[in-house]
């Protein structure tokens, strides 16, 4: 039973960790290697909120909103000039990463932060006792999954994004602003892996090269995924699932490297990955 | 001012002055190698030869990325391969001369070995550039935490260290380093200018197009990937011989992307450039990373962004656009000679048509392109195929080409059936495709593409830059007859669109094909270009026996030329006869709306 649990939110926070780069892969088609440096930013906005002496949920919105600020910058002015090189765009965000790493270093030193737990204790699911988090990471999936299917079906912006995925000299035609669409389409990336920083503080430490180690595993899912939050979904499913199972019966440093490997596979059987399902 | 003389200047005397540079080259860096320790400090001799095993490295780097276009961070894992396949020898087994040569050999062995399964895994027909990419990721990931699962045999976290490698001291391997990047450097630097050296150029320019020239690209992309990988070990070998330690970070992917950044800063495509590059940051990083520690690599990041975004070629390209200017201008004369070579006898011919197509059929899902194409071609025949847009045209071709395109039927060649076959494949039973837009290279000059045309053919060499260029009388005329031939060492970016379209024309004749499939070569073409393409389509068709089909909309060009005209309306077959029979027939006439068109 616990190990169920243990799959289904293991896949959930890896949810919450791909999906900004997959909404930023979906529609711009430019992997944000920075990716594991927006982790960082959100989980020390975590920090940030605690030294102040804030509420430790007001952390959320603050992240998200530090998150797109600083993704709209980047879009303009580093990823913009390489949508038509998108190895070099991989490149130039990796050095971003750096960047933010180093000053996020300079700023609050190397060692390990402590924030405040969000939620804490345990609660009884299903006849066992549990980490209340966890459960609590795996409803904020469901939230930020069914918002994106709000966003991508019920809004003009969605409907704008999906004609971009589709065909954007069409979309461009058809008059409209694929500029504003992208840098939107960005922060909007960037402001929720902010926000998945904060969600990863109770459960990782926190400090300048935390995100780096997240970065793979989204970046294979979301290679894996495609453009669809659905193929997304199963593929945490199934990859988190792996993970849980090869960490607890075989090793656990094994089981950090199952993602990656399985993607890999996967890709190379199907170059379309899960994006058919 | 050298760089004009040396055009000016007969071509050996060219080349013998580049041997004579790279000698003086090689020379400088090995006095400054073998010297260098009596003047340099222990600090400045104990990061230099790390930093000089490093540049070995950026240079593999180099040749991946580039020259290929293979954006890859796995070349880390490689390394750290080598290093641990040594440390683990010496350590686990002991410190023999014979086990130091086993070291070396198993140093580079295992990385070739691989080499070979991640090349498998990057690259086969149909494979994306990043998904190459995420394999170089995958790759290094996988060995780091192999390493750290493995216990006592690896040392785990802590790496390895107390074993006792070539009893060099610290002089000895700055020496042993610095000798052999000046040996990696000196061969990659004649490979890359030599002719073989110049297809991966070729690749990273236009790889559909090598694959349409026969080469079977996958398989050189392995070789290199596993040849790259071997160098790597041994870079590895040195590494854990020179520090006396090996740690799970030397494997780690975070290397690998210090690899590619440094390769970048120093300017990729250029060998030398990674090479000071790399020697240059790794240095800098020592030495001020004990005051500055974060500064300096923030400083080294946003250096690095900055060049991707505004200098993507490197601080290499900034010195050569300064040293080098004015060297975009169209250089006349001065190529290779061109040397006609004896036809080359195709496989014997068998009973079986040239070109056989039978019910051949293609469907994007529900949506039918082609249904129940029957057609025969034989040697001599130049058939066009003509029909409104959107009348599967192209996606015929394509079906010609690419023996995985088709949805059903057979496609013969001389008998043999392509179901399955990959371009390459289809060139070596003599198919030539000639593409809609000018498909050649656009950083190889003239002669280089046509010599690109014989690679599959005739093995080039890996060290020398032939100053002959042997190619079948045909495609020799077609260069004279557009007056290529006096634009050999012209770099192909530089061209008119008519003339890159002749040169695709040359580069395809020169494959030597029985069967040349040319979609719509005249397109965007002036009148007496066209003139020009005419005339020669119809000497390869009547005097030579080669058999040809055109995809065409000029039907005044088609009508001229053609020995037969197909009509393919919504993708079926409506109409197969002499030119007479076709554009008087009724049913062309209705096709192209209008009636009175033809």
């Amino acid at each position: 039973m616990t190990l169920l649990l243990d799959i289904v939110t293991t896949a959930a926070i890896l949810f919450i960790v791909s999906a900004g780069l997959l909404a930023i892969f979906g529609v711009l088609e430019i992997v944000n290697f920075a990716h594991g440096a927006w982790l960082t930013v959100g989980a020390y906005c975590a920090v940030v909120t605690g030294g102040l002496g804030l509420n430790p949920w007001l952390a959320l919105p603050l992240a998200f909103v530090a998150g797109a600020v600083l993704g709209g910058v980047t879009e303009r002015l580093i990823v913009r000039p390489l949508y038509a090189r998108p190895l070099d765009a991989i490149l130039a965000t990796w050095g971003l990463g750096i960047v933010i790493g180093q000053l996020i270093t300079l700023w609050f030193g190397r060692d390990v932060q402590f924030t405040e737990n969000l939620l804490s204790g345990t609660i009884h699911v299903l006849g066992i006792s549990y980490s209340l988090y966890r459960i609590f990471a795996l409803a904020a999936a469901l939230v930020i999954g069914l918002g994106f299917a709000f966003l991508l079906e019920g809004t003009r912006l969605g409907l704008s994004a999906r004609a971009i995925i589709m065909n954007e000299p069409l979309a461009r035609a058809l008059g409209l602003d694929t500029t504003r669409i992208r840098l939107f389409t960005f922060m909007i990336g960037t402001g929720l892996t902010a926000l998945a920083g904060v969600l990863l503080t109770p459960l990782t430490s926190v400090d300048p090269t935390m995100g780096v180690s997240w970065l793979i595993g989204s970046f294979m899912l979301v290679m894996v995924a495609g453009s669809s939050f659905g193929a997304l979904a199963i593929a945490c499913l199934v990859f988190g699932g792996a993970q849980v199972l090869v960490s607890t019966f075989i090793s656990p440093i094994l089981g950090g490297i199952t993602v990656a490997v399985l993607s890999a596979l996967v890709l190379r059987i199907s170059s379309k990955g899960f994006a058919r399902a | 001012m050298p760089d004009t003389l040396a055009a000016s200047l007969p071509r050996n005397a060219a080349v013998r002055r580049r041997v004579l540079l790279l000698g003086l080259l090689a020379l400088v860096a090995l006095a400054l190698v073998i010297f260098g320790p009596l003047v340099l400090s222990r600090f400045s001799i104990n990061v230099l030869t790390r930093s000089m095993i490093y540049a070995i490295l950026a240079i593999t780097v180099d040749l991946l990325w580039g020259f290929t276009g293979i954006l890859t961070f796995g070349q880390a894992a490689f390394f750290g391969v080598g290093a641990y396949a040594t440390a683990m020898l010496l350590t686990h087994i002991g410190s023999s001369p014979s086990l130091m040569a086993l070291a070396l050999l198993l140093a580079i062995l295992v990385p070739i070995v691989l080499g070979v399964i991640v090349g498998w895994l990057s690259f086969y027909y149909g494979s994306t550039p990043i998904y190459a990419t995420v394999i170089s990721l995958v790759f290094p990931i996988v060995v780091t935490q192999l390493i750290y699962s493995g216990g006592t045999l690896t040392g785990s976290s802590s790496g390895m260290v107390g074993y006792f490698g070539l009893p060099f001291g610290l002089e000895g391997f700055f020496r042993l380093s610095g000798i052999s990047l000046v040996i990696v450097a000196l061969g990659a630097l004649i490979f890359v200018r030599s002719d073989s050296g110049r297809i991966l150029t070729a690749i990273r320019d236009n790889e559909t197009r090598c694959a349409y020239l026969g080469l079977n690209t996958q398989r050189i992309k392995i070789l290199l990937t596993a040849v790259l990988a071997g160098v790597a070990g041994l870079a590895g070998f040195l590494y854990a011989n020179a520090s006396g330690v090996v740690a799970p970070e030397n494997t780690s992917f975070v290397f690998g992307t210090e690899l590619v950044v440094w390769t970048a800063l120093g300017g990729r495509g250029t060998i030398l450039g990674p090479v000071l590059g790399t020697i240059g940051i790794d240095y800098l990083s020592a030495s001020l990373s004990g005051e500055l520690p974060f500064l300096w690599q923030l400083v080294v990041g946003a250096l690095f962004v900055v060049m991707i975004i505004f200098l993507p070629n490197g601080l290499a390209a900034l010195v050569t656009r300064l040293t080098r200017r004015g060297r975009g201008e169209v250089v006349a004369g001065a190529g290779p000679e061109l040397v006609p070579q004896p036809p080359r006898s195709h496989a014997a011919p068998s009973d079986a048509p040239l070109l056989s197509i039978d019910k051949l059929e293609k469907s994007y899902g529900s949506q039918k392109v082609l249904t129940d194409i029957t057609l025969d071609v034989a040697p001599g025949e130049l058939v066009s195929l003509v029909g409104p847009n959107g009348a599967g045209k192209t996606t015929m071709m394509r079906c010609l080409t690419d023996g995985k395109e088709s949805s059903g039927g057979v496609v013969r060649i001389a008998g043999k059936s392509i179901a399955g076959m990959v371009p390459n494949q289809i060139v070596a039973l003599g198919v030539g495709r000639k593409f809609q837009v000018a498909s050649v290279f656009e950083s190889l000059t003239v002669a280089e593409c046509l010599r690109m045309s014989r690679a599959a053919l005739e093995a080039p060499s890996i060290v020398t830059a032939s100053d002959r260029l042997s190619l079948p009388p045909a495609a020799i005329e077609i260069l004279q007859l557009t007056g290529l031939d006096k634009l050999l060492t012209a770099e192909v970016s530089l061209l008119s669109h008519g003339q890159k379209q002749s040169l695709e024309l040359a580069m395809v004749v020169a494959l030597e094909p029985r069967m040349i499939l040319l979609d719509e070569p005249t397109a965007g073409l002036t009148k007496a270009e066209r003139t020009t393409i005419g005339t020669i389509l119809k000497k390869l068709t009547n005097e030579l026996g080669f058999a040809a089909i055109l995809v065409e909309h000029d039907l005044d060009f088609v009508r001229d030329i053609s020995s037969r005209i197909v009509v393919l309306h919504q993708g079926r077959l409506v109409l197969d006869g002499s030119v007479e029979e076709v554009v008087n027939s009724d049913i062309v006439k209705t096709i192209y709306s209008g009636g009175d068109h033809v």
